[in-house]
């Protein structure tokens, strides 16, 4: 038994020998508020510095509840860190108004909220770039109507240069299409309840959570 | 001491019967309080109308008009080396070279050189004085230690001077007048000490002092030829001949007599035209140009400490209105970097009916720049990676490009009428002032509103939205606002559809009891 595991480790160092789970030990993630949720996610919690996709068919399912929590430690003055400046979330062409009065029941700083309400989506698209490229945002909300291979790279890079959090709201038919984003999420909902699945995770596993929120 | 009697007796010669050599006992005595020292800096450009009309080392001349001849001025190296001489006639100019361009002199196009090139040197003190068309005056002897003294300071105007296409002749001297004469002698001079004036003037030829010819004649007819023989002639007898403004001029260059100048001021308000030699509709050449323009603004803004918070861009078309581009920013702002940002971003959208022929930049308000002390940022995300810009840029940078209604903070208000409860509040206004409303924790609010509320079909007696909606909390009266004309009686009631959506629906308290849909629950 004892020379078995020896020569499985001796297998292990082999550097031709790629882990799925060797990645989520570099980054830590950012806490979900959902302990489930963070269990099932690399890092445990929301990857950051990336872009996340989740795919919704209709509003108002918990896609908003599901983030609040993370938007909410994201924006708050964090009084530990003394010289530290909470960072803005932008929200780029949401379909409805976010409602001031419940984003600040679930604790948003809503001094730091920007709303930006582009014309076209080639103009959206730029606003989500630069606010995810600036440095300023911890996190950039967007709609796109539609967002092609290219576009999530290019918004995937924006985030990893801005350190920011780029979270892209997409219907379920984009499930088919390739993307860059580090994390894709879809969330059914029926009469019964809400489900969650995982169909993307650089660095960990598809998965399907039931009953979440 | 027999030496040393005779030196005096010598001394005591001299002054009663020159002009400089010593200066009149009287005034010594005069002198108690502590003389603030000058140093003036001359510029002298000799080849200025050839310059001022545009860079461009090919053969050509300005000429100018000396009774019915056009004649040649000034010629460049390339016309010069070809044969061309000034003075002569621009027909001989072109029988010699054929190729050559001839320009009329422009008085304007130099003067506007000269105000240029002030507006350049105001970096380096306030004092610019004009002193003739061709000669610019610059008192540096505060500038001095900042500019890392007197070689460093010369050698940096010197530089810009040559790198904006100017040869200039250079001297430094305490008084205006002498530095000016140095100047137009040819002389690299730099003269720190009254003391060293008269020296250094005396080999200089009667040709720099720009006195009247009749006078010159006349004194090298007596065989006068420099200062220093000038000033071997008796006072009251040059001023009796050649008039006493001549003999005050002398003693003002040697620093005698008091020589105040007038400083020269430069306009409040930026504006500068970009002129080109032909239309050009290359969009990358027009933003070069544009940026040449805004770094001439900055260097406007930066001697005058100031920020500008709106710049006005105009391209000027040979036909038809000119075409204008407004940029503004949140805060006063001077740094080209910033400005030409915003531009580009502009740039990109601007049409123009037809090619360009000038540019026009007109600096707007200007505001004096608030110099801000940063926060010292151990921590936290900004420290760690290099922030690319801040909040203030990124707001500005996307009310250029998407529009200054599109782009907003939000606040919330207090009031319980839903609809009102919030505001959307611009980035751009200044501090955001946030209402610390708290909705109480009981009551349920939809993270989702919509614009109005949307009435609802109803099925047997149930709401409709994608399916009969079951009603799972509610209801919330809210019946507020009877003092204006927005009343509202209202049941709010969360629901949820079949595919799982979690509504906020209400239903009017008048007769009339439709339902409508408020919001979601995202």
């Amino acid at each position: 038994m004892r020379r078995d595991s020896s020569s499985l480790d001796k297998l292990l160092e082999n550097p031709r020998v790629w882990r799925g789970h060797s990645q989520a030990h570099a980054a830590p993630g950012l806490t979900s508020g959902y302990e489930v949720l963070d269990r099932h996610l690399p890092g445990g919690g929301w990857p950051q510095s990336s872009l996340t996709e989740i795919l919704v068919e209709h509003y108002g399912i918990g896609e908003l509840r599901l983030l609040m929590p993370a938007l909410a430690e994201l924006s708050a003055e964090d009084s530990s860190q003394e010289y530290s400046e909470p960072g803005w979330i932008a929200w780029v062409a949401p379909p409805f108004q976010p409602y001031p009065p419940a984003l600040q029941q679930w604790g948003i700083n809503l001094s730091r909220m920007l709303i930006v309400r582009p014309k076209n989506d080639s103009e959206m698209l730029w606003s989500a770039e630069q606010a995810l490229s600036s440095g300023t945002c911890a996190a950039v909300l967007l709609w796109p109507d539609v967002l092609d291979d290219q576009a999530s790279r290019r918004l995937q890079l924006a985030a990893e240069k801005g350190n920011s959090w780029g979270i892209a709201f997409r219907p379920p038919a984009a499930r088919t299409e390739p993307s860059a984003a580090a994390l894709r999420i879809e969330l059914q909902s029926s009469g019964e309840g809400t489900r969650l699945h995982i169909l993307k995770s650089r660095g960990g596993r598809p998965a399907v959570l039931h009953d979440l929120l | 001491m027999a030496a040393a009697r005779h030196h005096r007796s010598s001394q005591g010669l001299t002054s009663q019967h020159s002009l400089a050599l010593e200066e009149p006992r009287a005034e010594r005595q005069a002198v108690t309080a502590p003389v603030l020292k000058r140093l003036w800096f001359c510029i002298y450009l000799p080849h200025l109308p050839l310059e001022a009309s545009g860079p461009g080392d090919e053969a050509r001349v300005v000429v100018a008009e000396q009774q019915g001849i056009h004649r040649v001025l000034l010629a460049s190296a390339k016309a010069e080396s070809a044969g061309i001489l000034p003075g002569q006639s621009a027909n001989a100019a072109l029988a010699l070279l054929p190729m050559l361009r001839v320009e009329p002199r422009s008085e304007i196009a130099e003067q506007q050189a000269l105000e240029n090139l002030s507006c350049w040197l105001e970096q380096f003190t306030s004092v610019v004085c004009f002193a003739g068309p061709d000669v610019l005056l610059v008192e540096i002897a505060g500038s001095l230690r900042l500019y890392g003294g007197l070689l460093s300071l010369r050698q940096q105007i010197a530089a810009g001077l040559e790198q904006q296409g100017f040869s200039a002749s250079l001297a430094i001297a305490p008084t205006p007048l002498a530095a000016t004469w140095l100047a137009k002698g040819g002389r690299r001079a730099c003269i720190r000490e009254p003391v060293n004036l008269a020296a250094a003037l005396r080999t200089l030829s009667l040709a720099c002092l720009d006195w009247p010819d009749t006078v010159c004649e006349s004194l090298i007819g007596m065989g006068v030829r420099n200062i220093g023989d000038c000033l071997r002639l008796p006072r009251e007898g040059f001023a009796r001949r050649f008039g006493p403004q001549r003999l005050i001029e002398l003693d003002r260059a040697l620093g005698r007599l008091p020589d105040p100048r007038t400083s020269w001021r430069a306009p409040e308000r930026f504006c500068r035209d970009y002129e080109m030699t032909e239309e050009q509709s290359d969009r990358e050449l027009l933003l070069a140009i544009c940026r040449e323009l805004l770094l001439s603004l900055e260097r406007f803004l930066l001697t005058r400490q100031l920020g500008a918070q709106s710049v006005l861009f105009s391209f000027f078309h040979l036909h038809g209105p000119a075409t204008q581009l407004r940029l503004g920013c949140a805060e006063a702002e001077r740094l080209t970097d910033r400005w030409f940002d915003l531009l580009r971003i502009r740039f990109e959208k601007l049409t123009l009916p037809e090619s360009v022929i000038s540019v026009r930049l007109r600096g707007g308000r200007t505001q004096a720049l608030r110099p801000e002390s940063g926060r010292l940022r151990f921590q936290g995300r900004t420290a760690a990676q290099g922030l690319r810009f801040s909040m203030t840029q990124l707001a500005e940078r996307l009310v250029a490009r998407v529009g200054n209604q599109s782009v907003a903070g939000v606040t919330t208000f207090a009031e319980h009428r839903p609809q009102l409860a919030w505001r959307p509040q611009g980035l751009l206004s200044g501090k955001t002032g946030n209402a610390a409303l708290i909705v109480r924790r009981g009551l349920q609010r939809p993270l989702w509103m919509l614009p109005e509320p949307a009435l609802l079909r109803v099925d047997e007696g149930y709401p409709l939205h994608q399916g009969r909606l079951r009603i799972l909390e509610g209801p919330e009266r809210l019946e507020t606002g009877w003092w204006d004309e927005d009343g509202i009686a209202r049941d709010y009631y969360m629901a949820v559809n079949p595919h799982g959506m979690c509504l906020w629906v209400f239903r009017n308290r008048s007769r009339t009891a439709s339902w409508y849909l408020h919001g979601f629950f995202g």
